[in-house]
């Protein structure tokens, strides 16, 4: 995002509150500072010489999730994340983000993931379909992978793995650091050129809006012509519906819930896709969390687990809180980040977390 | 405070005790935040590169036995007190003009009852009005209190400046809508009012705290009246040559009773402006929305009705979907850049008055204002949208594209632009205010509003609050 156009953002949110009460951060830490409003307020305020960065109005500024929440309200759709990152990206450079920002940087530069010291795995093969693996499913949720790959399989398709263990280039670019997300992108792009695949296929919301929104409105990185770009969900609730995939029934007669996954807001058009699907599986209707659909929060994975520990929990915990209000005993998502972090915590809520595609590849016909 | 920062820490230390450190703030981010509320002055005095009086410590209470507490340490210490909800108010009653304790209130947000038998919800005041209002929707209720800042502002925030909503023509304001509270006193009693509104056990004391902008006390919990989510909603938008024959037609409805839950008209450069810019429609007029719900064979009657009225006063029907765009759009007014912003000067002077009253006062106000402020080319808008049995509220605004850059003589002429609309209100039988309350920037005439009942009120504020911590400067009361 040009540097004007983040200006011209900021001036239009810092006196406005109207997406204040979705703001998950907000929410969990009633402090009016950590809500668009408050970031607004901070950096424009920065920029007129009220305040100046330093460690307290720094951690502010990393207390945002980048989740989309606030622009998905907004009415005049105000990219305050991609301000708020642009901002960030200036802080990074002159030295004064968190030190744990940095620490994450060079993981993403050398590892280019912020979980093992492990290059990503070599792509080989062609195919018409690609399936961007990532970081998640590689290092925190392998058999979300595995799971995935079966049910695609099931329904005749193969696709070509590329990014196995690669950060979509979201994290680097959420903590200040477009250029190494950028960096992160293009080697993506050129291992899907490599494939010959005219479909990449992603494991998440979060994938998908990298490759989509952030790609170009935030990275301005062109994504290729001709190539499209879809979640798996999408993909097997095509086949489900045309009757190529099917599933036995659950007998788990368990209440359970489905809970958005981080970054679900940013793609407004899938919240029906993985409950169709579940509904071909569990033998009885989810119950539904307050924080849902077109005003869900994040479950605490992305760039706060790293900078801000406690809110990021906090976030998980929210989750796990507002599930076992809906009378549900077991959680299910497809989000390996989001897995990782409910399963962390969901003893202290007495919820059993299953794993979306787990759970449809356990059920396959 | 600052000069003394051995009584600083005592004072944390002791808030720290009550809340919890984790509750209290004292950092420089949030003090700064917490510096302004929605009021044009604070904001515009930031957008000048100038500092405010932030509050000293920000705390963020559970319960209402910790505000108690924390209003104890204030008359011990004589440090002013301001609650805070969510800061959406337009007058500045929420800014920490002599710094002191703020009290955030949104930690308090639970839903603590609801009664489907009684069609009410007790919940603490704390709670975002929109988030309360997605509860009971999924319960097939409303609260039907629609303000604009519904997004963002506490139900404690709604009453305690006697707020008023878009269905209110129906519905009634927030005050007609609360049965009972749970209020902290200014010296730590945690009292409750009477269970139910309408009785006979003596005087009405209870709407003390309904307008009292937390002078009386901090508003912690409420029982509202609920309605079941209508069945029909109908909109309708009529175009008038005459606003005085609008106005008209807003009297006949509703001196005959025919129970629009909203009638909203737009004078002809707010039509033209305003509704042009947001909605899109490009009318020559004075373009008014009725709506009519509950039981669709009702409401098709009374806006039958509604509608003879218009015609008989030369209204051009519209049809529905003018209607149905500003009821599906009415707070997209509220977003910027479609809002009113910075670096323009701005005010909402609205006022409400009887039937009889109304046209001149809009005149007169009207008049007042662009002539007497005519070298800074202002403008002067508005739209009747708060529809009584006896009168109307005009919601009045007045508007400087071009206002001066340095932020004291702003401030100066915002004041002289005020005085001069609050005169021309008060000339004409017209209340200084109908719904934002009246703040920091309303204060100032509470005094000629009120006459020689303005004592009484005085003695009032100085037998509940006998220090004088609670919000000072706010709502015409001392410190």
């Amino acid at each position: 995002m040009q540097l004007q156009t983040a200006t011209a953002t900021i001036e239009n949110c810092r006196y406005c509150l109207m997406c204040r009460h979705v703001c998950p951060v907000g929410h969990i830490t009633r402090r009016e500072t950590l809500t668009p409003h408050g970031w607004g307020l901070t950096i424009a305020s920065v920029q007129r010489g009220l305040l100046t960065w330093n460690l307290d109005t720094v951690d502010v500024l990393y207390s945002c999730a980048d989740c989309g929440t606030c622009r998905a309200h907004c009415v005049t759709d105000q990219a305050l994340p991609d301000a708020i990152a642009t901002t960030r990206a200036e802080v990074a450079a002159q030295n004064l983000a968190p030190a744990a920002a940095y620490k994450v940087h060079r993981a993403l530069q050398e590892w280019s993931n912020p979980y093992e010291k492990q290059v990503p795995e070599t792509v080989n093969g062609q195919a018409e379909i690609a399936l961007f693996v990532g970081d998640d499913a590689k290092y925190l949720r392998p058999t979300a992978l595995e799971s995935a790959l079966k049910l695609l399989e099931a329904a005749g398709v193969k696709p070509v793995l590329i990014g196995i263990g690669r950060s979509s280039g979201y994290l680097a670019s959420s903590l200040g650091f477009p250029e190494t997300a950028k960096m992160l992108v293009q080697n993506t792009l050129d291992e899907l050129k490599a494939s010959g695949a005219r479909r990449m296929l992603v494991l998440t919301p979060g994938d998908y809006y990298a490759f989509d929104r952030l790609l170009t409105n935030r990275l301005e990185v062109e994504w290729p012509q001709g190539v499209e770009l879809q979640e798996v969900i999408s993909l097997l609730d095509e086949k489900f519906t045309a009757g190529m995939l099917k599933f036995k029934s659950s007998d788990d007669k368990r209440p359970y819930a489905y809970i958005d996954p981080t970054h679900s807001l940013r793609l407004p058009a899938r919240y029906e896709t993985p409950r169709h699907l579940l509904a071909g599986v569990m033998p009885t209707a989810g119950r539904e969390l307050f924080w849902r659909k077109e005003r869900m929060h994040p479950c605490g994975n992305g760039a706060l687990q790293f900078i801000t520990p406690h809110i990021s929990d906090h976030l998980t915990y929210a989750r796990l809180a507002d599930t076992q209000k809906a009378g549900a005993q077991i959680a299910i998502t497809e989000d390996p980040g989001c897995l990782s972090h409910l399963s962390r915590h969901a003893d202290r809520f007495g919820l059993y977390i299953q794993g979306f595609y787990e759970l449809l590849a356990d059920h396959l016909v | 405070m600052e000069n003394n920062l051995f009584l600083t820490e005592m004072i944390l230390s002791e808030l720290s005790e009550i809340v919890g450190p984790d509750f209290v703030s004292v950092k420089e981010s949030d003090k700064f935040i917490y510096s302004t509320d929605w009021a044009w002055m604070p904001q515009m005095w930031l957008d000048r590169g100038m500092q405010l009086r932030p509050p000293d410590y920000i705390v963020h209470p559970g319960s209402a036995e910790e505000i108690s507490e924390i209003l104890e340490i204030a008359n011990k210490y004589r440090i002013p007190v301001v609650p805070w909800g969510g800061g959406s108010g337009t007058q500045g009653a929420a800014l920490p003009i002599f710094g002191g304790i703020l009290i955030d209130t949104k930690r308090m947000d639970k839903i603590i009852a609801i009664d489907e038998k009684s069609l009410t919800v007790t919940a603490q005041a704390g709670i975002i009005i929109a988030q309360l209002e997605w509860a009971l929707n999924e319960k097939g209720f409303m609260l039907p209190h629609y303000a604009a800042s519904s997004n963002c502002a506490t139900l404690g925030g709604a009453l305690a400046p006697r707020g008023t909503g878009t269905m209110s023509t129906k519905y009634g304001k927030a005050e007609d809508m609360v049965l009972s509270m749970q209020i902290v006193l200014p010296t730590g009693e945690i009292i409750c009012t009477p269970p139910v509104p309408k009785h006979a056990a003596g005087p009405d004391w209870f709407r003390l705290f309904l307008g009292a902008e937390g002078n009386f006390g901090i508003i912690t919990e409420a029982t509202m009246q609920l309605d079941y989510l209508p069945e029909a909603r109908l909109m309708r938008a009529v175009l008038f040559d005459d606003l005085n024959k609008a106005l008209e037609v807003g009297r006949l409805i509703m001196t005959h009773r025919l129970n629009p839950f909203v009638i909203r008209l737009y004078d002809r450069e707010s039509t033209s402006s305003h509704v042009k810019k947001v909605l899109g429609y490009d009318y020559d007029g004075a373009y008014m929305v009725m709506g009519f719900d509950g039981d669709p064979e009702i409401a098709a009657l009374q806006e039958k009705k509604a509608m003879v009225y218009c015609q008989q006063m030369g209204g051009r029907d519209l049809g529905r979907d003018p209607g149905d765009a500003w009821w599906d759009h009415r707070y997209d007014f509220y977003y910027p850049p479609k809002s009113l912003k910075l670096p323009w000067m701005y005010g909402t002077t609205e006022t409400v008055t009887t039937y009889d009253k109304i046209a001149n006062l809009y005149w007169a106000e009207k008049k007042a204002v662009e002539e007497g402020f005519a070298d800074w080319n202002v403008k002067f808008i508005a739209h009747f949208s708060h529809w009584f049995h006896w009168g109307v509220m005009v919601y009045s605004r007045f508007i400087i594209e071009e206002p001066p850059q340095d932020a004291q003589e702003a401030l100066r002429l915002h004041n002289r632009v005020w005085n001069a609309a609050m005169q021309a209100v008060m000339a004409n039988g017209g209340m200084i205010n109908e719904h934002h309350g009246v703040g920091l920037k309303l204060s100032r005439y509470m005094r000629k509003q009120y006459g020689e009942a303005w004592p009484l009120l005085l003695k009032i504020k100085k037998t509940i609050d006998p220090n004088g911590i609670m919000n000072p400067g706010k709502t015409g009361f001392g410190f």
